[in-house]
């Protein structure tokens, strides 16, 4: 399953798939008639299991069909040092089965699990000692012992029980704040989706778990060690963040990655994935009676769980600009990133808007300038992130054209926003954004599965999906004073940071 | 971790607080599998919406779905006509036409007019084009559905192709020819096109030479402008909160004197494949190689056995994710890689391909092809079992409903049979033809499509840094290095 990296952070279109924005005024269709409703009237439906579990039901007419998702408030930021990439691949492994799917016989793998983490032990122990001539062939029994297991396994069977029944877009994304899980269905079988998804939170088996080891650690070649842009984004995270966990890999380094522990993943399940923290949204041609009647007939027998410890680390205060390179053999392109503020502060609206007048469409003010006038840039982009629920950074990021070099591209990026510092920004720029975010939100509840995230994401982050309706009127308030003023107090040059790729021989050359 | 028994879902709360302090077998409960088979599932009531289909003047055909749920209105043209129909020399300003109809100006708007307009209307646009046909479509508030009908309709008839605006966008195509390297997965996916489609459209992919200022000069993008986009070509689709009432006249005005074709395309001749079969290396000093290992194939987009039973085939092969033979295999097994799939193009009219694809870690490069190779040798060699094809046509049975889940999908999937010259009723029809699919037929459309060992007769590209296989690739008999610097120009 993917990972998301998020990379592209929260801007205005980010906040929106978080579900922070949302419709001023939205025509909804109900059996035929059609009213109009404020965000906040949308006939969402809330209840709490008493184990704590959170649900929000949304009927919607249309095609028959509906979306799910369950989203977990874990994520990169719950992961300890030597142990990144571990809630990334518990959600791999959470398309493994149970107890009874995908499994001939239970109690002959668990039996075989046993001995495979004990080697896997004895490697990690060589390790520690520097003693690894051994490890080769520890790895072999472990991949015999493996391919033992296997033949008690049905590979792929929740997929496999979920695509026969006609199910889209089953998949799953961790990110630095949350684990989500999403699958649609017919409307018609929505109760499959009970048996398996209570199933999967009650009784999951990690087995295949080092397989599914190698398949992420493949997954971080794909998405980091071949790609320029990955590379850069990681190298650039961990220079601004050098506290808080913004600054690992939700993927996960791969030192960590090789080295992670089924009992310490089983461990992470326990702690993270209880029905308190946990939210589900559903959305689509269903009734939202019978849902809440599955709801608590499924999920209502789950244990209350602990309460994770929140993450206290805070990012002390940049004094100075830092710079990083990647030598890699690819195209050059940069970072630069400033430390902003969490998305409730009273500043995030206005670094949205201001981010928006930056990258925001073609007559933006960077794309206007470095892409239409001095064409020093092929692309720009800006976006806030890389969460929502902490401090993140501001960045934007631009790919110079040839034969441009990522300082050219720097030195527009600075006069533009020297620009911005001096002059208001007009008030025709500032409606265009407003015009564009009325209509963006509009579009944002055309599918079942955008609304479901939008709804568990806004409860998610922040308790209450009406959240995502109550952000837009305060970007809707947004002044140019107040773009200008965040401008000046944030977008400072001893507080950036700036990652460019540039290619190993011109390091060499120095 | 004690939660480790079988889960009855249903057990009383009362009890669920304690069970996990209770010893394992204490609850007799229900495995998944059986509370599965035990489930029932009403019949989905569904009425399926059929598309209006009118024919406003001078002649152009609408295919158009109410739909009032938000206050949206979109617009989809399609025309016949995209960069296959156009010579080599022409892919530079084949490509350029559409993104440059949106971004070049028109005859009355400056370029930064048009943007400014369409920024403040917030109206959504897209234009491009690919193959034998090139589209736009445009997505508005309906309250400024006039004034944005009006840019569309400007940009759409009169381009003015602004040299300021074309230099950029000349600008942005080299930058993306010299950036292909830093993709090796679509790098390779484009070398592998080229390797089999050679002087086709297919596998043509834009190079310097193709973008120089001569190849973009205005009347040449006005010719090619010409050429496609005229009435004759035209196909258009409505959706969102308008009535028939209230669009056919707007279509009316969107359509009156619109030029007629002054000729009818041709289209490009089939590709004929002359590729020899064996390895062809792309050396790069990567983590990862990239695997692609394909032919051709004659299985064409057709109301036919053989289409239906590739389709089916295809699924069980590597086209339905991790339940395929290939995911199994090579990811959930083997743990050789993220992602793997396989490829079967069935054009209309022509040949087509039957590829694998995957990528891994440099040192499990020739494992991952051997593998890949036993599995399609398995397929061409036995007839897959009656549960793999009953799942791979409950996959597309039962997710039918999907294929309507929003008009802007109905409406554009009726614009492409109609230009594909298939009938309109198309996707029942499919249907129909993937559920009567046996096993022996789909053994017999990859008995004829595959060797048995699964390698004769393949093209085998490998991007990647042979120095790290592990073992090399001597098993695999000669290699065919190419070179990157002909695929890539390097600064």
């Amino acid at each position: 399953m993917t990972s998301g990296h998020s990379v592209s952070g929260a801007t205005l279109r980010g906040l929106v798939a978080l579900g922070l924005l949302a419709v001023p005024v939205v025509t909804w269709a109900d059996e035929g008639s059609s009213q109009v409703l404020t965000g906040e009237q949308l006939p969402v439906v809330e209840h709490e299991l008493a184990n704590g579990m959170r649900w929000l039901v949304l009927p919607r007419a249309g095609a028959p069909t509906v979306s799910f998702i369950v989203q977990f408030r874990v994520g990169g930021v719950n992961e300890a040092r030597g142990h990144t990439g571990i809630a990334h691949l518990l959600e791999h492994l959470l398309f493994k089965g149970t107890e009874t799917l995908g499994t001939r016989d239970a109690a002959a793998e668990r039996a075989l699990f046993v001995r495979m983490d004990a080697l896997q032990d004895s490697i990690l122990a060589l390790e520690r000692r520097g003693d690894t001539t051994a490890v080769p062939l520890i790895r072999e029994r472990i991949d015999s012992l493996e391919t033992q297991a296997r033949a008690h396994v049905l590979p792929n069977e929740f997929e496999r029980v979920l695509s026969t029944n006609g199910a889209r877009g089953l998949n799953a994304t961790t990110d630095y704040e949350s684990t989500t899980y999403f699958v649609e269905l017919p409307a018609n079988r929505a109760e499959l989706w009970f048996l398996l998804e209570s199933d999967r939170m009650a009784n999951p088996v990690f087995r295949e778990f080092y397989a599914e080891r190698d398949i992420v650690a493949e997954e971080r070649r794909l998405r980091v060690e071949t790609n320029p842009g990955g590379l850069l984004f990681e190298a650039h995270m961990a220079a601004a963040f050098t506290t808080h966990p913004y600054g690992q890999p939700v993927v996960g380094y791969m030192s960590d990655i090789q080295r992670l522990r089924r009992p310490d993943v089983a461990e992470y399940f326990r702690r993270y994935y209880g029905p308190s923290n946990a939210v589900v949204s559903v959305v689509g041609d269903i009734d939202s009676d019978q849902i809440l009647a599955w709801a608590e007939e499924y999920f209502g027998g789950l244990p209350p769980s602990e309460t994770p410890a929140p993450v206290l680390s805070r990012e002390p205060v940049q004094n100075g600009e830092r710079r990083v390179e990647v030598a890699f053999d690819a195209e050059p392109r940069v970072r630069i990133g400033w430390p902003i503020v969490e998305t409730t502060h009273p500043d995030a609206p206005a670094l949205s808007v201001l981010s928006w007048l930056l990258t925001g469409g073609r007559t933006s003010r960077l794309h206007r300038r470095l892409v239409l006038q001095d064409r020093v840039a092929t692309a720009i982009n800006s976006s806030i992130g890389p969460g929502v629920r902490f401090p993140g950074i501001l960045t934007i990021d631009a790919a110079p054209r040839f034969p441009r070099t990522t300082e050219d591209v720097e030195a527009a990026i600075y006069a533009e926003l020297d620009s911005l510092q001096q002059t208001l920004p007009s008030e025709r720029e500032i409606q265009r954004i407003r015009n564009q975010l009325e209509a963006s939100e509009v579009r944002r509840l055309t599918s079942n599965l955008g609304l479901a995230l939008q709804l568990a994401g806004s409860t998610s982050a922040f308790g209450d999906w009406r959240t995502t309706f109550g952000f837009t009127d305060l970007l809707a308030a947004v002044e140019p004073e107040d773009v200008r003023r965040v401008a000046r107090q944030f977008l400072t040059r001893e507080h950036r940071t700036v990652a460019t790729v540039v290619r190993p021989d011109s390091v060499a050359g120095r | 971790m004690s939660l480790c028994r079988p889960w009855r879902p249903r057990f009383a709360q009362a009890i669920s607080v304690l069970w996990l302090a209770l010893p394992a077998g204490l609850f007799a409960q229900e495995p998944t599998p059986s509370a599965l088979a035990s489930l029932e599932f009403a019949p989905l009531e569904f009425r399926q919406p059929d598309p209006e289909r009118h024919r406003v003047d001078p002649g152009v055909e609408v295919f158009f779905v109410e739909d009032h749920s938000l206050p949206l209105v979109s617009l989809f043209a399609r025309f016949r006509g995209g960069p296959s129909y156009f010579s080599r020399e022409a892919q530079g300003a084949t490509t350029a036409v559409p993104l440059l109809l949106r971004s070049g100006g028109t005859l009355d708007l400056s370029p930064d007019s048009v943007d400014q307009l369409l920024e403040f209307y917030a109206a959504e646009t897209s234009f491009g084009g690919g193959g034998p046909s090139s589209f736009s479509s445009v997505n508005t508030l309906k309250r400024h559905l006039d004034e944005v009908l009006e840019i569309w309709r400007s940009l759409l008839r009169d381009p003015a192709f602004d040299p300021a605006r074309v230099e950029v966008w000349r600008g942005q195509r080299l930058g993306a020819v010299r950036r292909r390297s830093d993709a090796p997965a679509r790098l390779a996916i484009a070398k592998f096109n080229n390797l089999m489609f050679e002087d086709h459209p297919v596998g043509w992919e834009l190079r310097p030479e193709d973008l120089e200022p001569e190849d973009l000069a205005p009347e040449v993008l006005r010719s090619i402008h010409r050429s496609i986009y005229c009435w004759g070509n035209l196909t258009l689709g409505v959706t969102g909160d308008v009535t028939w009432d209230e669009i056919r006249p707007r279509l009316e005005r969107l359509l009156d004197g619109w030029p007629p074709c002054d000729d009818d395309l041709e289209p490009p001749p089939p590709p004929t494949f002359s590729v020899e079969p064996g390895v062809y290396l792309l050396p790069m000093e990567i983590d990862q190689s990239t695997i692609i290992m394909g032919k051709p194939s004659d299985v064409r987009l057709a109301d036919d056995e053989d289409y239906y039973a590739a389709q089916i085939g295809n699924s069980i092969l590597g086209g339905a994710g991790l339940t395929s033979r290939l995911a199994r295999r090579v990811r959930t097994e083997e743990g050789l890689a993220y992602g793997v799939a396989s490829v079967w193009t069935m054009p209309r009219r022509s040949s087509g391909i039957i590829a694998a694809t995957t990528q891994t870690k440099s040192e499990s490069t020739v494992e991952a092809i051997h593998v890949i190779a036993q599995i399609l040798g398995e397929v061409a060699s036995e007839p897959p079992d009656d549960a793999e094809v009953r799942d791979a046509i409950d996959r597309i049975a039962n997710g039918f409903v999907f294929n309507f889940e929003t008009p802007g999908l109905i409406v554009s999937r009726q614009m492409i049979y109609e230009s594909q010259n298939l009938p309109l009723d198309w996707l029942p029809r499919f249907l129909v033809g993937v559920q009567s699919v046996t096993p022996a037929a789909v053994h017999e459309v990859f008995r004829e499509n595959l060797a048995p060992n699964g390698l004769d007769d393949m093209v085998i590209l490998i991007a990647g840094d042979p120095a790290r296989f592990d073992p090399g690739l001597e098993d695999l008999g000669p290699v065919r290095y190419l070179d990157l610097d002909e695929v890539v120009p390097r600064p």
